[in-house]
């Protein structure tokens, strides 16, 4: 009974890893529109160039931000030299685009860090504090805490700025916005460096607990899609909600059915998200409306 | 319109055709044995990407799972023969079939899934395929797969080879000969497919489902169907593969193949006829190619030419898929398509332009 | 004294189809003109070609200065507003972050509240529904938010596309006599595109006619209004 709880409160932390970055998801990419398939190698990357720093003797408080800069400046030159050709195409061309720029980061990150799993230096302590009788991490709670912080910010910036304001209907409605003087091209590119410098933050939070090597954000993604999917798309609350239980969930089945053990728990994911699709389409919280994922 | 005529006035690319068909049956005459087998794998790719296509540019659904499909192609018929000593020839429409079906399956919650998304679902599908395969340790062979004698090319064959080459035909031979025919009959079938009702729908489905829907086509229907086709398709070429390569184990079928399949089919052109055939061809040999190729070249700077040695595949495979769709979104096909209707316009004198006409839509064969 | 606003032989197009075959028009500062014509005839290609929405030859001058090669919104931003057909309303944004879009470049932080209880003042249902997403609003409330939006511009000129489209005719009236109001009170030209011919002529003070892409009649309002052969064959009243 204990080590059931212990998993249920193991599957909550890590669940709140998968609800952060589903939630900078959600928020990122419906407010933005955006559609990028490599924003997890584009945070992994940014991982890797903050481990380079910290490598050089950079200490850690000002690696990471000097790492979000970079990664800012990244999202930028992307949009700019990547996807702004491809701006008026039709979807598929730029999920394709995308996953062209995935695959191009991920050999050069192999080719350029190798392949061997690195630690990453956390500044949260993985000492363990006793709730409920079960025990969680400081680094786990600690993720969890940042994470929720910039979301905050995020929120705040998209809401309650004018800045955020004209990138939101630049991305939502670019001809209209035009029309009322917005620089759309610019504001796509902020748009695209904003979500870039939140992946890197999750990249930054993750490497620690997933070790740092480049296939490291792929399993998060699936995750963070499975949370996202099962809480309902369009809904903030429900990437929260589902990334909790797509982490309890995948934790108790990997602990307890042979079947699925360690290496196929992502198959579990999988398989929330197919039942998902198929018995509620919209998710948890999702609005039921006409437009589909 | 007797049949002589009909040789007379038919449109250059039917000769085209006819062409290409001749070389490659008469292609292992010329080459040798190892190097058929290359082929043989080229267009096994090729059916694959064939597949992809008719999923991709015909009805507009990204995969990046088709490297799952193929898997499954392939075990089912290594456990078909291997277990129960089936004869191989007939494992591979069964293969087809059952792969068929289970894409057809997947398609129906793919169908809620936009273009991101679907791709993102897709992926994680070929991410656990190679530990899915490694479960059923008594069926699959688990880590260590499963080993396939090669086929012994029947007697007709083996006459009909060596008469015209005066060597013994190898079973790599045969296997291309296979491979072959069954190329020809699903590329015939795919032109017959997307020339007809259900391509033009899966087209009008690809530019518009909501103005699809509104014309009375079954989006969901087509959907699901171009999915099941496709998944037939690549389970017949994981089937062909299986027998080609003489071996089957997960770690056959990671996701690069995925990737490597899209990229053929975006290299050669979506929504075109030819495309999965030059996909298929640039697909198998370019990293093999490249990689001998490239170090040799003094004028690409050395540290690119570097770069691209040793990172391998994937560099290339990600700068092209960008540079393609960026610079020529209709790939190779499409580049000729439109480079030979330049030509002719040019021949004849040019289009009056004021007249309104539109140039005629690249993407159809 | 030069016109705020001049065509000059201006063409335009989609791909291979030219809409526009050399439209000359002059709009004097201070003034509404219309821009009539039937379905088709490219009044709002016309509007399109003077923010940039379009390509064009000729020339096109605001306040004297050439439009040539530039961007949609910084035409904008040099002091045109344009109503698009549809009303361009950003429908995932709220009503007041609509608004906020208006006045958001300007610099002048008194004159804008002042210009926001003005609006309310014009167009009431604007203030009830603020906090509303735009989609919630109605045809003719979603004009007036059009209206109020492209007025807290403080344009020097109004580009209107077809504002009664599908709207009944009460509402089309009031709206009628706040562009009336915007261009008396506060001195905003306006360039007019309408296919009610009617109530164009009786709110400008000349026009243009449109038909296949070229001026087919020009004059003041009131001299078309009065030449029947004119109304009957191109106004269609």
């Amino acid at each position: 009974m204990q080590e059931f709880l212990q998993q249920i409160v193991s599957g909550i932390a890590t669940g709140g890893i998968f609800a952060s970055l589903a939630l900078a998801l959600v928020l990122i990419y419906n407010a933005m529109g955006l559609v990028n398939f490599a924003q997890g190698e584009m945070a992994m990357f940014a991982t890797f160039i903050a481990f380079t720093l910290i490598a050089r003797g950079v200490s850690y408080w000002i690696a990471f931000p000097l790492t979000l800069v970079i990664a800012f400046a990244g999202g930028i030159a992307i949009q700019r030299i990547v996807i702004r050709p491809v701006e008026r195409a039709p979807i598929l061309t730029l999920v394709i685009v995308t996953l062209g720029l995935a695959t191009l980061l991920n050999g050069l990150a192999g080719f350029i860090f190798g392949y061997l799993p690195r630690s990453f230096p956390s500044p949260f302590s993985v000492q363990t504090v006793d709730i409920l009788g079960a025990l969680a991490s400081y680094r786990d709670l600690g993720v969890i805490a940042v994470s929720a912080v910039v979301l905050l910010a995020i929120y705040l910036l998209l809401q309650h700025t004018t800045v955020g304001l004209t990138m939101r209907a630049a991305a939502h409605h670019p001809e209209a916005s035009r029309l009322l003087g917005v620089r759309v091209s610019w504001m796509l590119a902020l748009g695209w460096g904003l979500a870039s410098a939140v992946g890197a933050v999750s990249g930054i939070m993750a490497a620690p607990i997933l070790l740092l090597e480049p296939n490291m954000m792929q399993t998060i993604i699936i995750y963070a899609f499975a949370a996202a999917v099962l809480g309902g798309i369009e809904s903030p609350l429900g990437a929260v909600v589902g990334g909790v239980i797509v982490g309890v969930t995948v934790n108790l089945a990997g602990a307890y059915i042979p079947f699925v053990g360690g290496d196929l728990q992502l198959a579990v994911a999988l398989a929330i998200i197919v039942a998902v699709l198929v018995l509620k389409p919209n998710g948890l919280f999702g609005r039921p409306n006409v437009r589909r994922v | 319109m007797s049949i002589f005529k009909r040789i007379r006035t038919a449109p250059p690319r039917y000769w085209l055709v006819v062409v290409v068909v001749l070389f490659f049956v008469g292609l292992p005459t010329v080459i040798d044995s190892f190097q058929a087998s290359e082929w043989a794998q080229a267009l096994i790719l090729a059916i694959a990407i064939m597949g992809l296509n008719i999923l991709v540019g015909y009805s507009g659904q990204l995969s990046l799972g088709h490297g799952a499909f193929m898997a499954l192609g392939a075990y089912t018929s290594a456990i078909l023969a291997h277990r129960y000593k089936m004869e191989y020839l007939l494992t591979i429409p069964i293969a087809g079939l059952l792969t068929g079906a289970v894409g057809f399956l997947f398609g129906i919650p793919a169908l809620r899934l936009s273009a991101l998304y679907l791709a993102l679902a897709t992926f994680a599908l070929a991410v656990v395929t190679p530990s899915l395969i490694k479960r059923p340790v008594s069926l699959t062979g688990g880590v260590h797969g499963l080993f396939l004698s090669p086929p012994d090319p029947p007697q007709f064959a083996k006459d009909a080879f060596t008469a015209v080459t005066g060597s013994a035909m190898t079973s790599d031979q045969w296997i291309y000969y296979v491979t072959l025919a069954c190329a020809l009959v699903l590329f015939w079938l795919a032109w017959n497919l997307v020339r007809h009702r259900a391509g033009r729908a899966m087209r009008a489905i690809r530019d518009g489902e909501v103005a699809a829907a509104a014309s009375g086509i079954n989006v969901a229907g087509y959907k699901t169907l171009a999915f099941g086709i496709s998944a037939l398709y690549a389970g017949i070429a994981g089937s062909l593969f299986g027998m080609a390569v003489g071996y089957v184990s997960p770690d056959t079928f990671p996701v690069a193949l995925s990737i490597q399949l899209l990229v053929g089919a975006v290299i050669g052109g979506l929504a075109a006829i030819p495309g999965p055939l030059i996909g298929g061809i640039f697909a198998y040999f370019l990293p093999i190619e490249s990689n001998q190729w490239v170090p040799t070249q003094t004028w690409i700077p050395s540290q690119i030419a570097s770069t691209v040695e040793k990172a391998g595949p994937a560099v290339t495979y990600g700068a092209v898929l960008i540079l393609i769709m960026i610079f020529a979104p209709n790939g190779i096909a499409g580049l000729v398509t439109t480079g030979y209707a330049r030509l002719r316009r040019r021949l004849r004198g040019g289009g009056d332009r004021e007249s309104g006409h539109v140039p005629p839509d690249p993407q159809t064969v | 004294m030069p016109a705020l606003l001049e065509l000059d032989e201006v063409r335009a197009g989609y791909g291979p189809t030219s809409v526009l075959h050399g439209v000359s028009l002059s709009v004097p500062e201070g003034e509404v003109v219309s821009l009539l014509g039937a379905n088709g005839a490219g009044k709002t290609t016309t509007l399109r070609a003077i923010t940039g929405g379009v390509r064009w030859t000729g020339d096109i001058r605001f306040a004297g200065r050439s439009l040539r090669g530039m961007h949609t919104e910084d035409v904008v931003r040099g002091g045109i507003a344009h109503v698009p057909e549809g009303r361009g309303i950003l429908t995932e944004l709220t009503v007041e972050e609509n608004l906020k879009l208006g006045s958001y470049l300007r610099r002048d932080g008194p004159a804008v509240r002042k210009d926001y209880d003005r609006a309310f003042e014009y167009f009431p249902v604007l203030r009830e529904r603020r906090r509303l997403s735009a989609s919630t609003l109605s045809g003719g409330e979603q004009q007036m938010l059009a209206l109020a939006r492209a007025l807290l511009m403080r344009p020097k000129l109004m580009l209107l596309d077809e504002p009664s489209l599908g709207l009944a005719p009460m509402i089309v009236r009031s709206i009628f006599e706040m562009i009336r109001t915007i261009n008396q009170a506060d001195r905003v030209t306006v360039l007019l595109v309408e296919q009610n011919a009617r109530l164009a002529l009786d709110i400008s003070s000349h026009a243009y006619v449109l038909e296949v892409g070229r001026v087919a009649v020009e004059g003041a309002s009131t001299e078309l209004k009065g030449n029947e052969s004119v109304r009957r064959s191109y106004l269609g009243y």
